[in-house]
């Protein structure tokens, strides 16, 4: 546990001593703050619904911009030869790298808590729905992370991973899109099954299914095990 | 694992990346209390070889123990006794020293009430005080490479495998890291590679000799000398007729073969490169036999230097490539 802690205190560490951190946590909150009044100017309705399916696309553009750097900086910097070498275990180096990537992730979605202020003054919003939103927001970010963070193990460049990232997480946010266009009800289902906006969008809705909730968590799963399977690899 | 394991052992150790074989058949051991220097032109195979040491890598065939456990599968249990400082100190440019020596002492599983004491201990071993609060990517090469040599020796590993230690610092920083190889060598087993050739002399009790993924030669230095005196050489120069001389000298007893060159803008002095055998009588041989007919200017006992035994084995220096 020392092990795992080590290289979490080490790479959120690294976050705050980089510029990147506070680039992405301003970008996100800034970008929160102009959906949220637009959305509540705009419908008149105290809720988050709106402001939710905006923070869904503005995380899954700027996630790669904090996951490009978790392996692909390590290559760089001749670093990943000393974290292999010490002594830990490569499910130590993926978690530990995970959870200070996730933390970040938690102190954005803290951030816009700011928004719920006006909208508990002014109005009589649904508390359970608005958890149920962040439950997603949180989830939704965990998967876009590990997917990001699998991508920079990847390659040695940063710009190379988060572009790939951003790639595949767009693709895996408008899968959804092509329901209307499939004949075939299998490839329907499919396709609405591997859509990070379908699932995201029952969160928001107040709906915490537990589909939604073991869809989020395979996803970190494969992501995180392809990640760890690689490192192993390597050798 | 046993204690009669060595710190360090190689058997027939080969690692190819496709079909470009970088070490092959390599066999060597370091014992604990012993410091082996690992000598070899750019590109020789000296870093695969310490990264296959160090678990950083799997060899393709053959077998690396380190305290008896294996490092192609036990490298994690392993890698507890090892300290690693590769070619390029593994350095995080934003974390200030203390940070990033703490996190390496964590990660080692130092106790942590035990990791003030571990930090003060290498960064004074390393002469770091200057520096422990200050950005890594401000700090100087020579400190870079004394902050990688300090990561190295946290957790006081059993086993230290330093990829050139040395390079990139001023001859005071290179004498202070000799001095803290060298008492850390006293009671724990060191292989270091370095391109400087007399550092090996000076701190190493045995010399591993590679190129081309081969292990030419392992010995001590002096064993080392010795085994090239047996080719060693008397150069002289003499004022007298080219083919009088060679036929003079090839009948002194030991001298195994002679070449002559004429002496350059000198007329008539010729000098002689005599191979003799070893041993203290051959020169005053040659020199009475000379002397005896002809004008003898100069006569000396080529010393292997080792420079020269280094080039012997690896035969000349070749182009820079890219370090393997």
């Amino acid at each position: 546990m020392t092990r795992l802690a080590a290289v979490y205190v080490k790479e959120l560490t690294t976050y705050f001593r980089s510029a990147i951190a506070y680039f992405v946590v301003a970008v996100f909150l800034l970008g929160t703050g102009y959906f949220f009044l637009y959305n509540i100017f705009l419908t008149g309705d105290a809720t988050m619904t709106g402001t939710f399916q905006n923070m869904g696309i503005l995380l899954v553009t700027l996630v790669p911009v904090l996951s490009m750097r978790l392996f692909s900086a390590e290559y760089g910097a001749g670093t990943m030869e000393l974290l292999l070498t010490l002594p830990l275990r490569p499910w130590h180096i993926v978690v530990g790298k995970f959870l200070g990537a996730v933390t970040i992730l938690l102190a954005i979605t803290v951030g816009t808590f700011v928004d719920l202020i006006p909208l508990y003054l002014f109005g009589n919003p649904e508390t359970t729905t608005i958890i149920a939103g962040y439950l997603g927001f949180v989830l939704l970010g965990m998967a876009c992370l590990a997917v990001g963070q699998f991508f920079s193990a990847l390659t040695h460049n940063q710009i190379v991973a988060a572009l790939v990232t951003a790639a595949v997480l767009l693709g895996f946010w408008f899968v959804g899109h092509l329901q209307g266009f499939q004949t075939s009800a299998v490839l329907r289902g499919l396709v609405a099954h591997l859509s990070f906006a379908l699932h995201f969008s029952d969160f928001i809705q107040g709906l915490v299914r537990s589909e939604a909730v073991m869809f989020y968590g395979a996803v970190c799963a494969i992501a995180l095990s392809l990640n760890v399977g690689y490192l192993k690899a390597q050798r | 694992m046993s204690s009669a394991a060595a710190a360090i052992a190689l058997e027939s150790v080969s690692k190819r990346y496709g079909s470009r074989t970088v070490v092959q058949d390599v066999s060597f051991t370091v014992e604990r209390g012993e410091i082996v220097g690992f000598l070899g032109p750019n590109g020789a195979g000296k870093t695969t070889t310490m990264r296959m040491i160090a678990g950083f890598t799997a060899p393709t065939a053959g077998r690396v123990t380190v305290a008896g456990y294996d490092m192609a599968t036990q490298n994690h249990d392993a890698a507890r006794l090892i300290g690693y400082m590769p070619e390029r100190p593994p350095l995080y440019d934003t974390l200030d020293v203390s940070a990033y020596l703490r996190f390496v002492a964590k990660a080692k599983g130092v106790p942590r009430a035990a990791i003030d004491a571990e930090l003060e201990r290498v960064t004074a071993a390393c002469h770091l005080e200057a520096v422990v609060r200050r950005e890594i990517y401000k700090l100087s090469k020579g400190y870079r490479q004394r902050v990688g040599l300090a990561q190295a020796l946290l957790g006081s590993p059993q086993v230290l495998i330093l990829d050139e230690p040395t390079a990139g610092l001023d001859p005071g920083q290179i004498q202070e890291t000799r001095e803290v190889i060298r008492a850390f060598g006293e009671e724990h087993a060191v292989l270091l590679s370095t391109h400087i050739l007399p550092e090996a002399t000076l701190i190493c009790r045995r010399v591993a000799i590679i190129n081309h993924g081969r292990l030419l030669a392992i010995d001590s230095p002096s064993g080392l000398q010795r085994a090239v005196e047996q080719t060693n050489s008397v150069r002289l120069e003499v004022t007298a007729p080219a083919q009088a001389v060679r036929e003079t000298l090839g009948r002194v007893p030991g001298v195994r073969g002679v070449d002559v060159h004429a002496h350059t803008g000198n007329h008539g002095v010729l000098t002689v490169e005599c191979r003799v055998d070893p041993g203290d009588g051959v020169e005053a041989a040659i020199a009475r036999a000379v002397a005896a007919r002809w004008d003898l200017h100069r006569l000396e006992r080529q010393q292997p230097t080792l420079e020269n035994i280094f080039l012997r084995y690896v035969g000349e220096p070749r182009a820079e490539g890219p370090a393997a």
